[in-house]
């Protein structure tokens, strides 16, 4: 057992629209990573994914607020802190980002080196700027980023330089959890090898010690991470270790989702794609019971009324379904 | 570097054409309208003339001071020569004085009154446009609308109703001029005072309706930048709010740049609006009195003046823009 990165206990937030309505797209959600581990999300768009990443940062602005729950970092529950705080001491340093779209994350009239400048000036103000461009020079050549690219504007930089640019300068203090928000899913194919190689390399190197990797590409997270936690409707449904939950899922979401996508393993070759029908519900009214249950090929009448608690398993794996564990995998074939 | 000289010689060979052009038309557009100007300057001096030959001769000899009497390719050639000595020829309307000195003494008086004037209100029009984005509130519910419907009463009738206000009903300021008429132009306090009196009214008409326009592009660009990708990502990298307001409003302001730029350019045309109502001397007034009196030299001179102005306006803004926005500059060398 490593030593715990970042602890979340029941973690919940929401939206507040411009008419006011609260829409709760993170509820009640409780994870734990250690040192090393890498944890994959998982889940269809609308699903409260990146809305995730961003509560698990505990750094909140409108129209993002903090319901409750707590958010432990290095022992110290940031949640508590004030945002001032949390900016100083935790964003960059302790839990880092990487946003969905690396394409537009950069300031388009900024050299690649003035932002880092920025960023190392947020923490730590009297840092020299010869200081600064060594460190970024050297970590730009670990991680194979040809050193001009610090010179250069974002504008003079292709998709793919662009985004292992960003990936370099949000781990560049060497935080201790990377939240990665689908940060290869606007890249061909060659380039998100790259970009997956690089995230390899951060951990090999320990320039971060943990990664949350959120996506909708199963078959990416899977060759990524060591556990994945499916999502849906601002819940985990399920969570288990990346070979438990492509071969063997237990949640019938999660299977819908398994089924929905094709892993490059053998015996895939005469395997159907399905689809799971309907949409997500709207969370600004959140169904009753099992936010699923309307799509649910499995559900029963209880399962739009009462309440559906979550279920660990000895093996740490955790699914939340009033079926049982046997039910759930007699219901796969 | 290569790419980027090819690209500026280009642009000024494009810009020189377009010189050759605008000189072209602004030589022949007003000898194109119909009359005849030595009639009107003519009559006055004939006026109480008996003897139709005398009559006749005084219309012959006009014609011929003007060169009038010539054919039009060689009226051209003769103001292109003189054009590169630098002579703009001599007012009809105004015999003899020189274009050259008629333009002079009215530029400085547009130059003095525009120039300001545009920089204020682009400068406080930008204030307000970004406040009114990143604070919201009541600037943005009540004084950006304000000033929006400020600056959509036509010039002309802003300048009627500051007149009226500050001019007659309250008295506060000269209603006409551009010093006392009982002045003689000199540097004394007295004189001093007198033009800075005056110039109130037609400045803060060009200023109030300047402030609007620029405070809604500048407000809709900044709303724009505040939600780019980047504000969020530096936001969570731990970047101090301070900071990225900069950032944004660094962007927010180029395509305003363009507006500034542009503007000064056409400004030597003069605030024709402002200088009529207010009897302000300038060029705006001097283009009107030349075209109502068909004086070529005079029109030519000034519209020529104005495409130079407008041309380097636009050349600086190229050189300018590749300076600050990274973005053009890629495209520049390319």
């Amino acid at each position: 057992m490593g030593k715990i990165m970042l602890e979340v206990n029941n973690l919940k937030t929401k939206y507040v629209t411009r008419f006011n309505e609260s829409v709760y797209a993170v509820d009640n959600v409780s994870l734990r990573l250690e040192e090393g581990e890498s944890m994959g999300i998982a889940g269809e768009s609308g699903c409260g994914k990146s809305t995730l990443a961003l509560s698990l940062m505990g750094y909140y602005f409108a129209p993002l607020h903090h319901i409750e729950g707590s958010i432990i970092v290095e022992g110290k529950d940031i949640t508590k802190m004030t945002p001032d705080q949390v900016r100083k001491t935790v964003l960059g340093t302790e839990i880092s980002y990487i946003p969905q779209a690396a394409m537009n994350a950069l300031n388009p009239t900024q050299k690649i080196i003035r932002f880092i400048e920025n960023v190392i000036h947020a923490h730590d103000p009297g840092m020299p700027k010869n200081r600064i461009y060594e460190m970024a020079r050297d970590r730009f050549e670990v991680l194979n980023l040809p050193e001009e690219v610090l010179e250069k504007y974002p504008v003079e930089l292709s998709g793919g330089m662009k985004q292992r640019t960003v990936i370099a300068i949000s781990t560049i203090l060497s935080p201790k959890v990377l939240i990665a928000d689908e940060p290869s899913s606007a890249l061909d194919v060659s380039s998100q090898k790259m970009v997956i190689k690089m995230m390899r390399e951060l951990m090999k190197n320990g320039f971060i010690k943990s990664m949350i990797f959120i996506t909708h590409e199963l078959p990416l997270l899977y060759n990524v991470t060591d556990d994945i936690m499916v999502m849906y409707a601002g819940q985990i449904v399920e969570k288990g270790t990346a070979k438990e939950m492509v071969f063997d899922p237990l949640h019938p979401y999660s299977k819908g989702l398994m089924g929905s996508i094709i892993v490059p393993e053998a015996g895939t070759r005469d395997a159907k794609l399905t689809a799971i029908p309907g949409t997500p519900p709207n969370l600004k009214n959140p169904p009753a019971g099992c936010r699923f249950a309307q799509r649910c090929k499995y559900a029963h009448a209880a399962c739009k009324v009462q309440s559906i608690e979550e279920v660990r398993l000895k093996d740490g794996r955790m699914y939340r379904c009033i079926l049982d564990q046997n039910e759930l995998k007699e219901g796969k074939k | 570097m290569k790419g980027y000289l090819k690209y500026f010689s280009n642009k000024t060979a494009w810009y020189l054409l377009t010189l050759v052009v605008a000189v072209i038309l602004n030589f022949l557009l007003p000898r194109l309208t119909p009359g005849n100007p030595v009639a009107t300057i003519a009559s006055k001096a004939v006026a109480g003339m008996t003897d139709a030959n005398a009559i006749q001769k005084v219309y012959e000899d006009y014609t011929r001071m003007f060169g009038l009497d010539k054919s039009m390719p060689e009226q051209f050639l003769l103001y292109i020569s003189n054009l590169f000595k630098g002579d703009l020829g001599v007012s009809f309307s105004y015999f003899p004085r020189e274009v050259s000195d008629l333009i002079g003494s009215a530029i400085g008086w547009t130059v003095a009154l525009q120039l300001p004037a545009i920089l204020v209100g682009w400068f406080l029009g930008n204030l307000l446009g970004a406040v009114a984005a990143y604070i919201k509130g009541p600037v943005d519910k009540v004084v950006f609308p304000v000033f929006l419907f400020i600056s959509n009463v036509p010039a002309f009738g802003m300048a009627i109703i500051i007149l009226f206000v500050f001019g007659i009903y309250l008295k506060w300021f000269p209603s006409s001029g551009g010093y006392g008429f009982d002045l003689i132009p000199a540097l004394n306090m007295k004189f001093i005072l007198s033009v800075i009196r005056h110039y109130q009214m037609p400045f803060w008409s060009i200023v109030l309706t300047t402030i609007g326009g620029q405070a809604i592009g500048m407000r809709s660009m900044s709303i724009y930048e505040l939600n780019a990708d980047y504000v969020k990502y530096s936001r969570f990298l731990g970047i101090k709010d301070k900071v990225i307001v900069k950032y944004v409003f660094r962007n927010a302001m180029l395509p305003q740049i363009t507006g500034l730029v542009l503007s000064l350019g056409t400004m030597v045309g003069g605030a024709l609006v402002a200088e009529m109502i207010f009897s302000y001397p300038g060029l705006g007034t001097r283009i009107l009195n030349a075209v109502t009196g068909q004086d070529f030299p005079v029109i030519s001179g000034c519209t020529l003046i104005i495409t130079v102005g407008v041309l380097l306006a636009n050349l600086i803004l190229e050189i300018l823009y590749g300076l600050i926005d990274p973005r053009i500059k890629t495209a520049q060398q390319e």
